[in-house]
Protein backbone atom coordinates (compact mmCIF):
# COMPACT_ATOMS: atom_id res chain seq x y z
CA UNK A 1 0.00 0.00 0.00
CA UNK A 2 1.38 3.22 -0.90
CA UNK A 3 1.18 5.91 2.33
CA UNK A 4 2.90 8.57 0.34
CA UNK A 5 1.73 9.41 -3.22
CA UNK A 6 3.30 12.64 -5.54
CA UNK A 7 2.68 13.68 -8.52
CA UNK A 8 4.22 16.11 -10.98
CA UNK A 9 5.18 18.32 -7.88
CA UNK A 10 6.06 21.81 -9.06
CA UNK A 11 7.22 24.74 -6.87
CA UNK A 12 8.38 27.95 -7.83
CA UNK A 13 9.30 30.61 -5.99
CA UNK A 14 9.76 34.32 -7.17
CA UNK A 15 10.26 33.41 -10.75
CA UNK A 16 13.08 30.22 -10.16
CA UNK A 17 11.50 26.96 -10.64
CA UNK A 18 12.89 24.90 -7.41
CA UNK A 19 10.87 21.73 -7.96
CA UNK A 20 10.27 21.10 -11.57
CA UNK A 21 8.34 17.90 -11.62
CA UNK A 22 8.69 15.69 -8.72
CA UNK A 23 6.66 12.48 -8.72
CA UNK A 24 7.46 9.35 -6.00
CA UNK A 25 5.19 7.17 -3.58
CA UNK A 26 6.61 5.47 -0.71
CA UNK A 27 5.35 2.30 0.37
CA UNK A 28 4.23 1.00 4.07
CA UNK A 29 6.88 0.14 6.38
CA UNK A 30 9.84 1.07 4.18
CA UNK A 31 12.43 3.59 5.12
CA UNK A 32 12.13 5.95 1.45
CA UNK A 33 15.29 7.98 1.43
CA UNK A 34 15.46 11.39 -0.87
CA UNK A 35 18.99 12.18 -1.77
CA UNK A 36 20.10 15.19 -3.71
CA UNK A 37 23.24 17.48 -3.43
CA UNK A 38 21.94 20.79 -1.24
CA UNK A 39 19.69 23.18 -3.06
CA UNK A 40 18.58 20.28 -5.32
CA UNK A 41 14.79 20.80 -3.51
CA UNK A 42 14.78 17.69 -1.15
CA UNK A 43 13.65 19.94 1.70
CA UNK A 44 10.89 21.80 -0.57
CA UNK A 45 9.63 18.32 -1.60
CA UNK A 46 9.60 17.09 1.94
CA UNK A 47 7.49 20.33 3.23
CA UNK A 48 5.76 20.54 0.27
CA UNK A 49 4.81 16.83 1.20
CA UNK A 50 4.44 17.72 5.31
CA UNK A 51 2.04 20.40 4.35
CA UNK A 52 4.43 23.05 5.41
CA UNK A 53 4.32 24.36 1.71
CA UNK A 54 1.67 24.46 -0.94
CA UNK A 55 2.95 23.26 -4.12
CA UNK A 56 1.98 25.53 -7.23
CA UNK A 57 1.01 22.32 -9.05
CA UNK A 58 0.84 18.92 -8.40
CA UNK A 59 -0.91 16.42 -6.25
CA UNK A 60 -0.22 15.08 -3.09
CA UNK A 61 -1.44 12.30 -0.51
CA UNK A 62 -0.35 10.96 2.47
CA UNK A 63 -2.39 8.51 4.27
CA UNK A 64 -4.99 9.20 1.44
CA UNK A 65 -5.10 12.62 2.55
CA UNK A 66 -3.99 15.85 0.97
CA UNK A 67 -1.54 17.51 3.50
CA UNK A 68 -3.24 20.86 3.39
CA UNK A 69 -6.86 20.52 2.83
CA UNK A 70 -6.60 18.00 5.55
CA UNK A 71 -3.90 19.22 7.54
CA UNK A 72 -5.69 18.99 11.00
CA UNK A 73 -6.76 15.51 10.66
CA UNK A 74 -2.93 14.60 9.06
CA UNK A 75 -0.76 16.19 11.92
CA UNK A 76 -1.93 13.32 14.47
CA UNK A 77 -0.36 10.45 12.34
CA UNK A 78 2.65 11.93 11.02
CA UNK A 79 5.92 12.93 12.92
CA UNK A 80 8.66 15.89 11.94
CA UNK A 81 11.80 16.15 13.04
CA UNK A 82 12.77 19.62 10.86
CA UNK A 83 16.23 20.28 9.45
CA UNK A 84 17.42 23.13 11.71
CA UNK A 85 15.07 23.48 14.40
CA UNK A 86 15.60 24.16 18.00
CA UNK A 87 13.99 23.92 21.12
CA UNK A 88 13.83 26.69 23.83
CA UNK A 89 17.30 26.17 25.78
CA UNK A 90 16.00 26.54 28.99
CA UNK A 91 13.50 23.55 28.24
CA UNK A 92 14.39 20.08 29.87
CA UNK A 93 14.33 17.22 28.13
CA UNK A 94 11.23 15.24 30.27
CA UNK A 95 9.30 18.36 29.50
CA UNK A 96 9.67 18.74 25.99
CA UNK A 97 8.55 15.02 25.36
CA UNK A 98 5.68 15.85 27.86
CA UNK A 99 4.37 18.66 26.25
CA UNK A 100 4.46 17.48 22.71
CA UNK A 101 2.60 14.36 23.51
CA UNK A 102 0.13 16.84 25.22
CA UNK A 103 -0.78 17.50 21.58
CA UNK A 104 -1.77 14.72 20.32
CA UNK A 105 -4.92 12.86 20.54
CA UNK A 106 -3.69 9.13 21.24
CA UNK A 107 0.26 9.90 22.13
CA UNK A 108 2.63 7.10 23.28
CA UNK A 109 3.53 7.02 26.36
CA UNK A 110 6.23 9.78 26.79
CA UNK A 111 8.12 8.59 29.57
CA UNK A 112 8.72 4.77 27.81
CA UNK A 113 9.92 6.86 24.95
CA UNK A 114 12.15 8.50 27.53
CA UNK A 115 13.22 5.20 28.18
CA UNK A 116 13.94 3.56 24.86
CA UNK A 117 15.77 6.65 23.31
CA UNK A 118 18.46 6.15 25.96
CA UNK A 119 17.25 9.69 27.18
CA UNK A 120 16.04 8.76 31.17
CA UNK A 121 18.89 10.00 32.63
CA UNK A 122 18.98 13.37 30.78
CA UNK A 123 15.10 14.15 31.35
CA UNK A 124 16.37 17.00 34.02
CA UNK A 125 18.75 18.48 31.49
CA UNK A 126 18.31 21.67 29.49
CA UNK A 127 18.10 21.60 25.74
CA UNK A 128 20.65 24.12 26.05
CA UNK A 129 23.33 22.03 27.28
CA UNK A 130 22.70 18.72 25.45
CA UNK A 131 25.17 17.56 22.56
CA UNK A 132 24.19 17.58 19.20
CA UNK A 133 23.92 13.62 18.95
CA UNK A 134 21.49 14.05 22.36
CA UNK A 135 19.64 17.04 20.92
CA UNK A 136 18.78 14.57 17.67
CA UNK A 137 17.76 11.81 20.22
CA UNK A 138 15.01 14.20 21.79
CA UNK A 139 14.31 15.42 18.05
CA UNK A 140 13.40 11.68 16.88
CA UNK A 141 11.69 10.78 20.21
CA UNK A 142 9.49 14.09 19.75
CA UNK A 143 8.81 12.90 16.03
CA UNK A 144 7.73 10.08 17.15
CA UNK A 145 5.94 11.26 20.20
CA UNK A 146 2.58 11.58 18.85
CA UNK A 147 2.82 7.40 17.41
CA UNK A 148 2.65 8.51 13.71
CA UNK A 149 2.47 6.47 10.95
CA UNK A 150 4.49 8.16 8.76
CA UNK A 151 7.79 10.37 10.05
CA UNK A 152 9.95 12.92 8.16
CA UNK A 153 13.78 12.84 8.89
CA UNK A 154 15.00 15.98 7.59
CA UNK A 155 19.30 15.88 7.70
CA UNK A 156 19.43 13.90 10.78
CA UNK A 157 22.98 13.44 10.59
CA UNK A 158 24.55 17.04 9.67
CA UNK A 159 26.91 18.53 11.69
CA UNK A 160 27.66 15.33 13.97
CA UNK A 161 30.49 13.97 14.45
CA UNK A 162 31.12 10.40 12.41
CA UNK A 163 30.49 8.31 16.02
CA UNK A 164 27.61 10.38 17.10
CA UNK A 165 26.32 9.87 13.11
CA UNK A 166 26.72 5.98 12.99
CA UNK A 167 24.59 5.95 16.81
CA UNK A 168 22.04 8.22 14.77
CA UNK A 169 21.82 5.40 12.19
CA UNK A 170 21.06 2.32 14.63
CA UNK A 171 18.12 4.70 15.59
CA UNK A 172 16.86 5.11 12.10
CA UNK A 173 17.08 1.31 12.32
CA UNK A 174 15.03 0.77 15.44
CA UNK A 175 12.04 3.25 14.08
CA UNK A 176 11.90 1.26 10.90
CA UNK A 177 12.01 -1.90 13.13
CA UNK A 178 8.48 -0.38 14.75
CA UNK A 179 7.33 -0.67 11.28
CA UNK A 180 6.94 3.33 10.90
CA UNK A 181 6.93 4.25 7.35
CA UNK A 182 10.28 6.77 7.39
CA UNK A 183 11.10 9.25 4.64
CA UNK A 184 14.61 10.19 5.39
CA UNK A 185 16.08 13.46 3.46
CA UNK A 186 20.09 13.33 3.38
CA UNK A 187 22.78 14.91 1.21
CA UNK A 188 24.91 11.58 2.43
CA UNK A 189 25.85 9.32 -0.10
CA UNK A 190 26.64 6.51 2.61
CA UNK A 191 23.72 7.17 4.58
CA UNK A 192 21.32 6.54 2.28
CA UNK A 193 22.96 3.53 1.27
CA UNK A 194 23.17 2.19 4.67
CA UNK A 195 19.42 3.12 5.89
CA UNK A 196 17.24 3.07 2.70
CA UNK A 197 15.21 0.66 0.97
CA UNK A 198 14.79 2.86 -2.09
CA UNK A 199 16.08 6.23 -2.74
CA UNK A 200 14.70 8.99 -5.11
CA UNK A 201 17.64 11.01 -6.20
CA UNK A 202 17.04 14.62 -7.04
CA UNK A 203 18.82 17.00 -8.85
CA UNK A 204 18.05 20.38 -9.91
CA UNK A 205 14.01 20.18 -8.81
CA UNK A 206 13.82 16.65 -10.78
CA UNK A 207 14.09 13.18 -9.60
CA UNK A 208 16.82 11.55 -12.01
CA UNK A 209 16.70 8.50 -10.40
CA UNK A 210 14.63 6.18 -8.30
CA UNK A 211 15.60 2.20 -7.11
CA UNK A 212 17.41 0.83 -3.98
CA UNK A 213 20.80 1.60 -3.85
CA UNK A 214 21.70 -1.61 -4.82
CA UNK A 215 20.20 -0.87 -7.88
CA UNK A 216 21.08 2.22 -8.21
CA UNK A 217 24.81 1.32 -7.91
CA UNK A 218 24.09 -1.34 -10.31
CA UNK A 219 21.99 0.20 -12.85
CA UNK A 220 24.68 2.07 -14.71
CA UNK A 221 27.70 -0.43 -13.26
CA UNK A 222 30.42 -0.20 -15.59
CA UNK A 223 33.37 -1.95 -15.26
CA UNK A 224 34.55 -2.47 -12.30
CA UNK A 225 38.51 -3.13 -11.06
CA UNK A 226 40.04 -5.50 -8.61
CA UNK A 227 43.86 -5.27 -7.95
CA UNK A 228 46.00 -7.30 -6.12
CA UNK A 229 49.71 -8.62 -5.71
CA UNK A 230 50.38 -12.22 -6.14
CA UNK A 231 52.70 -13.84 -4.09
CA UNK A 232 53.23 -16.56 -6.56
CA UNK A 233 55.61 -16.15 -10.15
CA UNK A 234 52.68 -17.43 -11.78
CA UNK A 235 50.77 -16.22 -14.70
CA UNK A 236 47.42 -15.20 -13.46
CA UNK A 237 45.73 -14.30 -17.30
CA UNK A 238 45.07 -17.57 -18.20
CA UNK A 239 43.32 -18.65 -14.96
CA UNK A 240 41.29 -15.65 -14.89
CA UNK A 241 40.20 -14.29 -17.83
CA UNK A 242 37.94 -16.82 -19.02
CA UNK A 243 35.92 -16.02 -15.57
CA UNK A 244 32.26 -15.06 -15.87
CA UNK A 245 31.75 -11.39 -15.79
CA UNK A 246 35.50 -10.60 -16.73
CA UNK A 247 36.40 -8.22 -19.51
CA UNK A 248 40.24 -8.16 -19.49
CA UNK A 249 43.28 -9.09 -17.06
CA UNK A 250 46.14 -6.91 -16.68
CA UNK A 251 49.27 -7.83 -15.14
CA UNK A 252 52.65 -5.82 -15.01
CA UNK A 253 55.02 -7.86 -13.04
CA UNK A 254 53.36 -9.47 -10.18
CA UNK A 255 50.89 -6.67 -9.97
CA UNK A 256 47.38 -7.86 -11.46
CA UNK A 257 44.14 -6.00 -12.55
CA UNK A 258 41.41 -7.63 -13.24
CA UNK A 259 38.11 -5.62 -15.12
CA UNK A 260 35.10 -6.79 -14.96
CA UNK A 261 30.91 -6.46 -14.12
CA UNK A 262 28.70 -7.84 -11.53
CA UNK A 263 29.92 -10.03 -9.31
CA UNK A 264 33.61 -10.93 -10.76
CA UNK A 265 35.32 -10.80 -7.69
CA UNK A 266 33.65 -13.84 -5.86
CA UNK A 267 34.27 -15.85 -8.86
CA UNK A 268 38.07 -14.20 -8.95
CA UNK A 269 38.79 -14.92 -5.34
CA UNK A 270 37.43 -18.34 -5.29
CA UNK A 271 39.89 -19.56 -8.27
CA UNK A 272 42.67 -17.76 -6.73
CA UNK A 273 42.01 -20.18 -3.66
CA UNK A 274 41.40 -22.96 -5.55
CA UNK A 275 44.74 -22.99 -7.02
CA UNK A 276 46.19 -22.08 -3.29
CA UNK A 277 47.54 -18.73 -5.14
CA UNK A 278 48.94 -16.35 -2.48
CA UNK A 279 47.74 -12.62 -3.04
CA UNK A 280 48.28 -9.39 -0.90
CA UNK A 281 47.48 -5.96 -1.48
CA UNK A 282 43.79 -6.86 -2.15
CA UNK A 283 41.42 -4.05 -3.39
CA UNK A 284 38.31 -3.76 -5.12
CA UNK A 285 36.97 -0.62 -6.21
CA UNK A 286 33.34 -0.61 -5.78
CA UNK A 287 31.53 1.62 -7.15
CA UNK A 288 29.78 3.82 -4.89
CA UNK A 289 25.93 5.74 -5.02
CA UNK A 290 28.19 8.54 -5.33
CA UNK A 291 29.18 7.20 -8.65
CA UNK A 292 25.78 6.57 -9.17
CA UNK A 293 24.92 9.90 -9.11
CA UNK A 294 28.06 11.13 -11.42
CA UNK A 295 26.80 8.85 -14.17
CA UNK A 296 23.05 9.90 -13.36
CA UNK A 297 23.25 13.59 -13.66
CA UNK A 298 26.78 14.00 -15.43
CA UNK A 299 28.76 15.88 -12.67
CA UNK A 300 30.13 15.26 -9.43
CA UNK A 301 28.11 15.00 -5.90
CA UNK A 302 29.38 18.31 -4.39
CA UNK A 303 27.88 18.96 -0.60
CA UNK B 1 -4.35 17.79 31.09
CA UNK B 2 -5.06 19.46 27.95
CA UNK B 3 -2.22 20.98 25.23
CA UNK B 4 -3.42 24.20 26.05
CA UNK B 5 -2.89 23.96 29.54
CA UNK B 6 0.54 22.32 29.41
CA UNK B 7 1.50 25.00 26.64
CA UNK B 8 1.09 27.61 29.55
CA UNK B 9 2.28 25.57 32.73
CA UNK B 10 5.69 25.03 30.40
CA UNK B 11 6.12 28.80 28.89
CA UNK B 12 5.63 29.47 32.97
CA UNK B 13 8.61 28.00 33.70
CA UNK B 14 10.17 28.98 30.81
CA UNK B 15 9.39 32.57 31.52
CA UNK B 16 10.76 32.13 35.24
CA UNK B 17 13.61 30.19 34.07
CA UNK B 18 14.82 33.72 32.11
CA UNK B 19 17.16 36.15 33.97
CA UNK B 20 15.64 38.63 32.02
CA UNK B 21 11.81 38.27 33.74
CA UNK B 22 13.54 39.04 37.05
CA UNK B 23 15.72 42.13 35.93
CA UNK B 24 12.24 43.39 34.30
CA UNK B 25 10.32 43.30 37.81
CA UNK B 26 13.63 44.14 39.45
CA UNK B 27 14.93 47.34 37.90
CA UNK B 28 12.17 49.19 38.09
CA UNK B 29 11.37 48.30 41.67
CA UNK B 30 15.18 49.26 42.54
CA UNK B 31 14.25 52.57 41.49
CA UNK B 32 11.20 52.64 43.31
CA UNK B 33 13.14 52.06 46.70
CA UNK B 34 15.98 53.96 45.72
CA UNK B 35 14.04 57.60 45.09
CA UNK B 36 10.87 56.39 47.17
CA UNK B 37 13.21 56.85 50.49
CA UNK B 38 13.54 59.85 50.22
CA UNK B 39 10.36 61.46 48.54
CA UNK B 40 7.73 63.14 50.24
CA UNK B 41 4.39 60.81 51.13
CA UNK B 42 2.13 62.66 48.50
CA UNK B 43 4.61 61.95 45.59
CA UNK B 44 2.37 61.67 42.17
CA UNK B 45 5.75 61.09 39.97
CA UNK B 46 7.37 58.04 41.20
CA UNK B 47 5.35 55.56 40.76
CA UNK B 48 3.97 56.24 37.31
CA UNK B 49 7.62 56.15 36.59
CA UNK B 50 8.43 53.02 38.13
CA UNK B 51 5.00 51.06 36.65
CA UNK B 52 6.09 53.05 32.48
CA UNK B 53 9.90 51.78 33.38
CA UNK B 54 8.55 48.14 33.99
CA UNK B 55 6.01 48.32 31.27
CA UNK B 56 8.98 49.47 28.79
CA UNK B 57 10.90 46.93 29.82
CA UNK B 58 8.53 44.18 29.18
CA UNK B 59 7.27 45.52 25.98
CA UNK B 60 10.14 46.60 24.29
CA UNK B 61 12.96 44.14 25.68
CA UNK B 62 11.64 40.86 26.65
CA UNK B 63 8.34 40.06 24.87
CA UNK B 64 9.84 40.88 21.31
CA UNK B 65 13.42 39.24 21.81
CA UNK B 66 11.09 35.98 23.30
CA UNK B 67 8.82 36.00 20.24
CA UNK B 68 11.94 36.35 17.53
CA UNK B 69 13.89 33.71 19.35
CA UNK B 70 11.47 31.51 19.17
CA UNK B 71 10.36 31.56 15.28
CA UNK B 72 14.35 32.04 14.60
CA UNK B 73 14.52 28.66 16.53
CA UNK B 74 12.56 27.00 14.75
CA UNK B 75 9.88 26.41 17.42
CA UNK B 76 7.04 28.10 15.63
CA UNK B 77 7.10 26.08 12.60
CA UNK B 78 7.41 22.53 14.38
CA UNK B 79 4.75 23.36 16.50
CA UNK B 80 2.59 23.83 13.22
CA UNK B 81 3.45 20.15 12.17
CA UNK B 82 1.42 19.04 15.42
CA UNK B 83 -2.25 19.16 15.72
CA UNK B 84 -1.47 22.48 18.15
CA UNK B 85 -1.12 25.57 15.64
CA UNK B 86 1.50 27.68 16.91
CA UNK B 87 -0.54 30.87 16.76
CA UNK B 88 -1.56 29.23 20.19
CA UNK B 89 2.06 29.82 21.88
CA UNK B 90 2.18 33.43 20.60
CA UNK B 91 -1.41 34.02 22.73
CA UNK B 92 0.05 32.41 25.60
CA UNK B 93 3.40 33.62 25.66
CA UNK B 94 1.48 37.41 25.22
CA UNK B 95 -0.73 36.19 28.04
CA UNK B 96 2.46 35.49 30.49
CA UNK B 97 3.40 38.60 29.88
CA UNK B 98 0.83 40.43 30.55
CA UNK B 99 1.04 38.83 33.73
CA UNK B 100 4.67 39.25 34.59
CA UNK B 101 3.94 42.93 34.18
CA UNK B 102 0.66 42.58 36.55
CA UNK B 103 3.41 41.01 39.32
CA UNK B 104 5.61 43.86 38.34
CA UNK B 105 3.31 46.53 38.67
CA UNK B 106 1.45 44.94 42.06
CA UNK B 107 4.95 44.28 43.59
CA UNK B 108 5.38 48.01 43.39
CA UNK B 109 2.06 49.23 44.38
CA UNK B 110 2.41 47.16 47.43
CA UNK B 111 5.80 48.27 48.08
CA UNK B 112 4.95 52.11 47.90
CA UNK B 113 2.04 51.74 49.53
CA UNK B 114 3.25 49.20 51.98
CA UNK B 115 6.45 49.70 53.14
CA UNK B 116 7.55 53.89 51.73
CA UNK B 117 4.03 55.43 52.91
CA UNK B 118 3.52 56.76 49.61
CA UNK B 119 -0.20 57.81 49.05
CA UNK B 120 -1.85 55.77 45.90
CA UNK B 121 -4.57 57.36 44.24
CA UNK B 122 -7.96 57.06 45.30
CA UNK B 123 -9.70 56.42 42.29
CA UNK B 124 -8.32 52.64 41.03
CA UNK B 125 -10.97 53.03 37.46
CA UNK B 126 -8.68 56.18 36.04
CA UNK B 127 -5.90 53.90 36.49
CA UNK B 128 -6.40 50.72 35.32
CA UNK B 129 -8.09 52.21 32.07
CA UNK B 130 -4.33 54.20 31.61
CA UNK B 131 -2.66 50.86 32.21
CA UNK B 132 -4.37 48.80 29.93
CA UNK B 133 -4.15 51.17 26.98
CA UNK B 134 -0.20 52.17 28.14
CA UNK B 135 0.85 48.44 28.02
CA UNK B 136 -1.55 47.48 24.77
CA UNK B 137 0.60 50.56 23.30
CA UNK B 138 3.85 49.44 24.33
CA UNK B 139 2.96 45.69 23.58
CA UNK B 140 2.52 46.39 20.29
CA UNK B 141 5.47 48.39 19.68
CA UNK B 142 7.04 45.10 20.94
CA UNK B 143 5.02 42.92 18.27
CA UNK B 144 5.97 45.06 15.95
CA UNK B 145 10.08 44.62 16.74
CA UNK B 146 9.56 40.57 16.58
CA UNK B 147 7.95 40.69 13.08
CA UNK B 148 10.40 42.81 11.80
CA UNK B 149 13.52 41.66 13.99
CA UNK B 150 15.12 38.91 11.79
CA UNK B 151 16.25 37.07 14.69
CA UNK B 152 16.43 36.96 18.32
CA UNK B 153 19.31 38.97 18.97
CA UNK B 154 18.50 41.51 16.65
CA UNK B 155 14.86 41.66 18.46
CA UNK B 156 17.44 42.41 21.59
CA UNK B 157 19.41 45.10 19.85
CA UNK B 158 16.31 47.10 18.33
CA UNK B 159 14.57 47.11 21.93
CA UNK B 160 17.61 48.27 23.49
CA UNK B 161 18.29 50.87 21.34
CA UNK B 162 14.42 51.89 21.33
CA UNK B 163 14.14 51.75 25.15
CA UNK B 164 16.59 54.63 25.65
CA UNK B 165 15.52 57.03 23.59
CA UNK B 166 11.60 56.44 24.70
CA UNK B 167 12.24 56.38 28.49
CA UNK B 168 14.46 59.88 27.84
CA UNK B 169 11.60 61.41 26.40
CA UNK B 170 8.97 59.52 28.22
CA UNK B 171 10.85 61.26 31.15
CA UNK B 172 11.81 58.14 32.87
CA UNK B 173 15.31 59.18 32.99
CA UNK B 174 14.92 62.52 33.97
CA UNK B 175 11.79 63.77 35.88
CA UNK B 176 10.00 65.69 33.13
CA UNK B 177 10.20 68.73 35.33
CA UNK B 178 13.51 68.90 35.10
CA UNK B 179 13.74 67.94 31.08
CA UNK B 180 14.16 70.97 28.34
CA UNK B 181 10.14 72.27 27.89
CA UNK B 182 10.27 71.55 23.85
CA UNK B 183 11.44 67.65 24.63
CA UNK B 184 8.87 67.04 27.31
CA UNK B 185 6.55 68.25 24.97
CA UNK B 186 7.37 66.24 22.10
CA UNK B 187 7.61 62.78 24.88
CA UNK B 188 4.14 63.53 25.44
CA UNK B 189 3.72 62.25 22.15
CA UNK B 190 5.58 59.30 22.28
CA UNK B 191 3.77 55.80 23.23
CA UNK B 192 5.60 55.40 26.45
CA UNK B 193 5.65 59.47 27.28
CA UNK B 194 1.71 59.29 26.48
CA UNK B 195 1.96 56.43 28.89
CA UNK B 196 3.71 57.96 31.34
CA UNK B 197 1.67 61.46 30.93
CA UNK B 198 -1.92 59.53 31.50
CA UNK B 199 -0.93 57.25 34.20
CA UNK B 200 0.31 60.92 36.03
CA UNK B 201 -2.85 62.58 35.82
CA UNK B 202 -4.63 59.30 36.81
CA UNK B 203 -2.49 59.47 39.65
CA UNK B 204 -3.21 63.06 40.79
CA UNK B 205 -7.02 62.79 40.25
CA UNK B 206 -7.43 65.58 38.35
CA UNK B 207 -10.00 65.57 35.64
CA UNK B 208 -8.12 63.97 32.88
CA UNK B 209 -7.08 65.00 29.85
CA UNK B 210 -8.18 62.47 27.50
CA UNK B 211 -5.56 62.97 24.24
CA UNK B 212 -2.49 60.88 26.21
CA UNK B 213 -5.63 58.23 26.35
CA UNK B 214 -6.33 58.56 22.43
CA UNK B 215 -2.93 58.65 21.63
CA UNK B 216 -2.52 55.22 22.97
CA UNK B 217 -5.46 53.70 21.76
CA UNK B 218 -4.27 55.31 18.52
CA UNK B 219 -0.78 53.76 18.59
CA UNK B 220 -2.27 50.28 19.17
CA UNK B 221 -4.48 49.79 16.49
CA UNK B 222 -1.73 51.30 14.14
CA UNK B 223 1.00 49.25 15.19
CA UNK B 224 -0.65 46.21 16.07
CA UNK B 225 -1.84 46.15 12.44
CA UNK B 226 1.65 46.86 10.89
CA UNK B 227 3.23 44.03 13.42
CA UNK B 228 0.26 41.39 12.25
CA UNK B 229 0.54 42.51 8.36
CA UNK B 230 4.48 42.20 8.94
CA UNK B 231 5.03 38.78 10.92
CA UNK B 232 6.11 35.69 9.63
CA UNK B 233 6.28 32.29 10.93
CA UNK B 234 10.18 31.33 9.42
Amino acid sequence: MAVIEVANLRKTYSGRAVLEDVSFSVQEGEVFGILGPNGAGKTTTVECVEGLRRPDAGTIRVLGLDPVRDARALREDVGVQLQQTQLPENLKVGEALDLYASFYRAPRDWRELQEEWGLAELRRARFGKLSGGQRQRLFIALALVGDPKVVFLDELTTGLDPQARRSTWELVKRVRARGVTTVLVSHFMDEVEELCDRVAVIDRGTVVALDTPAGLVGADAGPQQMRFTLLADTDPVPLLSALPGITAVDRDGAHVTVHGTGDFATAVAARLAQEHLLVTDLRIDQRSLEDAFIALTGRPFDH
Amino acid sequence: MTALAKLTAVETKLLLREPGSLVSILIPLFFLVVFGASTPKDDTVLLPMGMSIAVGLIGLYLLPTTLAGYRERGILRRLSTTPVKPGNLLAVQLLLQLALLAAATALQLTVAGGVLGIQLPSRALPVAIACALGTAAMFAVGLLIAALAPNGRAANGIGVLLYFPMAYLAGLIQPVAQMPASLARVGEYTPLGAFRAGLAQAWTGQSPDLLPLILLAAYTVVISAIAARCFRWE
